[in-house]
């Protein structure tokens, strides 16, 4: 008798189990008439929600949302007033003048107050902590609050190219856990988060500008890269940021595929104080061993803006084309310059790629091949980005590495000041007298055209003296769901979710 | 009861253990926290202003010391990366990998001990076949893969449930539920088909036992023999196995979380980990000490229920 009980037991609770799945999927739907969209991420924001102490740039570009500065970047990689409705720079570049923008809010509701913008260019300039939060800040002098509606920024030095740097979130004074409680000026405003699953935002009404198309929107954690293209197909996530081909091809019609560019210099970075790596001439022979074509033919079907130095074209008037061309294959130059440098029978190194960026590890597989041709065998090290940071980026205990070096700001400071002989973050060991003579002269003068000269004059000096083997800006593929459009790239690392809209049907 | 207090020592005893070596391994390996946090932008001094405010300047023992005070006062800290308690984050985890383990071992349950008695009263009969070669499959067949092939059938052509359409149960616990199910089913199939295995074989073999001849010969049907003498008896090697199922589902459901996008605690332990977060890594790796050791005791105190031999020891 027992027996025959099982049976239809067993039966009853799978189909209630069906059920409940059933009824599962249909409510996620329901709610159509205010606007949502889910965004996969591909790693969650491990990171303070503090704007000024967030360092992940898959932060950054998230909180871009969030928060805003005196100015913030546009699209075309202008600087426009935000919080600041006019500002004016003194002749002498050390004067910055910012007249605030009436009735900016914060998400709280509060108006932002002269005392806010003070309070958050201070905290980011206080060396109590050692250095100040924002390194360009070491050089303001005062931070004056003229009238309710006037800040006055004083610098030591002249700095034309300040400005940038006001991008710099305004936050409320009256904030006490800006980590976990998130409220700034943007478009977006913060609801809640839950570790590995998802943030929601939610559009500020009370936004100063042209507000947000969507109303909602939840960033969904997305650990398992197998498993993108499945989602977006599935319905799970509308919108995935950096899909590769490969996940691009699973994808469906329903897809649109946006094209941009990663705005970051991938390169095999080359410490300069490794035995081999001394000799410009061998580091010139492994720039004339790559093909960088070929390095786009499998990496992304073809696609990728080709580098020459250290500056990609988003930069726009400090981008040197001609650089490129500087080297181009040609595997018997390479043998000779190896000959020369005494490495007739090749040598080897090793590659230290951070395992979590497949672009990266792909790119020093392949380059790794092309090396074989001259004799050079270069061993590929996989290791985690915490080893990363800390044997290759801080102690700069490394032969060579593949990866991809963005810019904090607008500025082709920003890309060029670390190869300076003695920057901290010179982390290839850069020694080039010529090259630390060009950028102080760049950063010293006021003249823009001159400024640029000199810049261009430091990209020169990258490419000619091979300081580290360019590859390419990387393609960047946004897959969006056609129910949405109106995806921007940025020239920085930045998302801008308020530009996006619900297709009318 | 002495029996029950001695097992609780041991228990507590253990978790001091685990503790101290969890501690201890993240003192070993290489990796800083404070650089963790602050990446690229890391200098010398702000660096040293972060590990004196994380604490890690302190030495080791003090460190423990200062760290286990306040864990059993239920206060593990603040997680580096997300800047929120520690049991706060774990708390809203803890109901997910329960939840996926519990319903898994349900599965379990409800399928392969109804399909072993079926097996055996049928022995070599079409299913009984059909089930010894299933068993061979679904026993090859590791999680992640039949995740992936039930994500497809049941997600992708019948659309039973969104892949990676992960529902909070904060949200809607039916939905959860509903999605939980999926990836269940495929943490449960390998381990059905060794169960069904076990359970089958324990039972062939009591069947030919002398004292089931006897319960035969007393005047008991096949059905009575079954399930008032040889029942108990095959049960116990299943009872050992299953425990050890639950406790392998509760330290292993990390892979199957990564494939399903279940936000449960093994994904926060993989990324804690890579983030150095110790604090996190520490409570989740003594709260799934704490489930294993607590799931063994029960199977321990199973076993003194179902087996009145044992009771004497």
């Amino acid at each position: 008798m027992k027996k025959r009980c099982l049976k239809p037991l067993f039966l009853t609770a799978v189909l209630f189990s069906l059920t409940i799945a059933l009824t599962g999927c249909s409510g996620d739907k329901a709610s159509d008439s205010s606007s949502e969209i889910t965004i996969g991420l591909a790693q969650d924001i491990e990171d303070s929600l503090d704007p000024h102490k967030a360092v992940a740039a898959g932060t950054k570009e998230i909180l871009f949302n969030l928060y805003e500065g005196l100015v913030k970047p546009d699209a075309d990689g202008n600087l426009i007033d935000a919080v600041a409705s006019a500002h004016e720079v003194s002749e002498d570049g050390k004067t910055y003048t910012f007249t605030l923008r009436d009735g900016v809010k914060f998400h709280d509701g509060s108006l932002v107050t002269a005392d806010d913008v003070k309070y958050s260019i201070d905290r980011c300039a206080d060396t109590g902590n050692g250095d100040p939060l924002v390194s360009a800040f070491s050089n303001i002098e005062s931070v004056n609050v003229l009238d309710e509606s006037t800040i006055e920024v004083n610098l030591k030095e002249a700095d034309t190219e300040f400005l940038a740097y006001m991008t710099t979130a305004i936050i409320p004074a009256s904030n006490e856990t800006p980590d976990t409680n998130p409220i700034g000026t943007g478009p977006y405003k913060y609801v809640s988060r839950s570790p590995q699953e998802e943030i929601v935002l939610e559009r500020f009404d009370e936004y100063w500008g042209t507000p947000a198309n969507i109303a909602n929107i939840t960033l969904k954690v997305i650990a398992d890269p197998d498993s993108i293209a499945m989602n977006l197909n599935g319905g799970a996530i509308d919108m995935f940021m950096r899909i590769t081909t490969g996940q691009m091809n699973e994808l469906s019609d329903e897809f649109e595929i946006y094209e941009g560019t990663m705005n970051l210099v991938q390169a095999l970075y080359l410490n300069n104080d490794f035995e081999p790596f001394q000799d410009v001439r061998v580091r010139r022979a492994l720039c004339y061993a790559v093909d960088k074509q070929e390095i786009f033919d499998i990496l992304s079907d073809g696609k990728g803006s080709e580098l020459g130095s250290s500056v990609f074209p988003s930069f726009g008037k400090y981008y040197m084309e001609e650089l490129n061309s500087v080297y181009t294959k040609d595997t018997k130059k390479a043998k000779e310059l190896l000959a020369e440098a005494g490495y007739e029978n090749g040598f080897t190194f090793s590659v230290a790629v951070p395992s979590n960026y497949q672009p990266h590890v792909d790119t020093a597989q392949i380059l790794a091949q092309q090396f074989k041709e001259i004799g050079v065998t270069a061993n590929i090290n996989l290791i985690e980005w915490d080893s990363w940071l800390s044997d290759v980026y801080t102690n700069r205990e490394f032969e060579a590495t593949v990866i991809g070096v963005d810019a904090s700001s607008l500025t082709a400071r920003a890309l060029l000041e670390r190869f300076q002989s003695d920057a901290s973050n010179n982390f290839i060991n850069f020694k080039s007298d010529a090259y630390d003579t060009a950028i102080t002269n760049a950063l010293a003068t006021a003249d823009d055209d001159e400024k640029t000269r000199y810049y261009k004059e430091c990209e020169t000096i990258l490419a000619d003296e091979a300081a580290n083997v360019y590859i390419q800006d990387l393609p960047e593929f946004v897959a969006l769901n056609k129910k949405y459009a109106g995806y921007e790239f940025y020239p920085l690392y930045v998302q801008d979710f308020s530009k996006l809209y619900v297709v009318e049907e | 009861m002495k029996y029950v207090i001695k097992k609780i020592g041991t228990m507590i005893f253990t978790l001091c253990v685990v503790c101290f070596l969890i501690f201890g391994a993240f003192s070993l390996i290489p990796g800083d926290p404070a650089l963790s946090r602050l990446g690229t932008q890391a200098t010398e001094s702000s660096l040293n202003a972060l590990r004196e405010q994380m604490g890690l300047n302190r030495p080791f023992l003090v460190r423990f010391a200062d760290w286990f005070v306040h864990a059993l006062a239920g206060d593990f800290g603040t997680s580096y990366s997300y800047n929120m308690p520690v049991s706060d984050m774990i708390l809203d985890k803890v109901p997910i990998t329960i939840t996926l383990t519990l319903l898994a071992f349900v599965l379990i349950v409800l399928v392969s001990i109804p399909l072993s008695i079926y097996s055996v009263m049928h022995e070599n009969g079409p299913v009984d076949r059909g089930i010894l070669i299933l068993n061979q499959i679904l026993m090859a067949v590791p999680p992640f893969f039949s995740g992936m092939l039930i994500t497809f059938f049941f997600g992708i052509v019948l659309k039973w449930f969104v892949p990676g359409g992960f529902v909070s149960y904060k949200k809607s616990f039916s939905g959860f539920l509903g999605y939980m199910l999926f990836p269940a089913i495929a943490v449960a199939l390998p381990k059905i088909a060794m169960t069904v295995k076990l359970f089958r074989k324990s039972l062939l073999q009591e069947k030919k036992k002398e004292y089931v001849r006897t319960a035969y010969s007393k005047g008991n049907d096949s059905r009575g023999v079954l399930y008032g003498h040889m029942m108990k008896n095959a049960l116990i090697p299943v009872i050992t196995f299953l425990g050890m199922v639950l406790t392998d589902m509760i330290a292993g459901s990390i892979i199957i979380e990564q494939v399903f996008n279940i936000p449960g605690l093994g994904r926060i332990l993989m990324t804690s980990i890579s983030n150095r977060d110790y604090p996190v890594v520490e409570a989740i790796v003594l709260c799934i000490a704490v489930l294993v050791i607590v799931v063994n005791f029960l199977v321990d105190v199973l076993y003194h229920v179902i087996d009145p031999r044992m009771r004497t020891e």
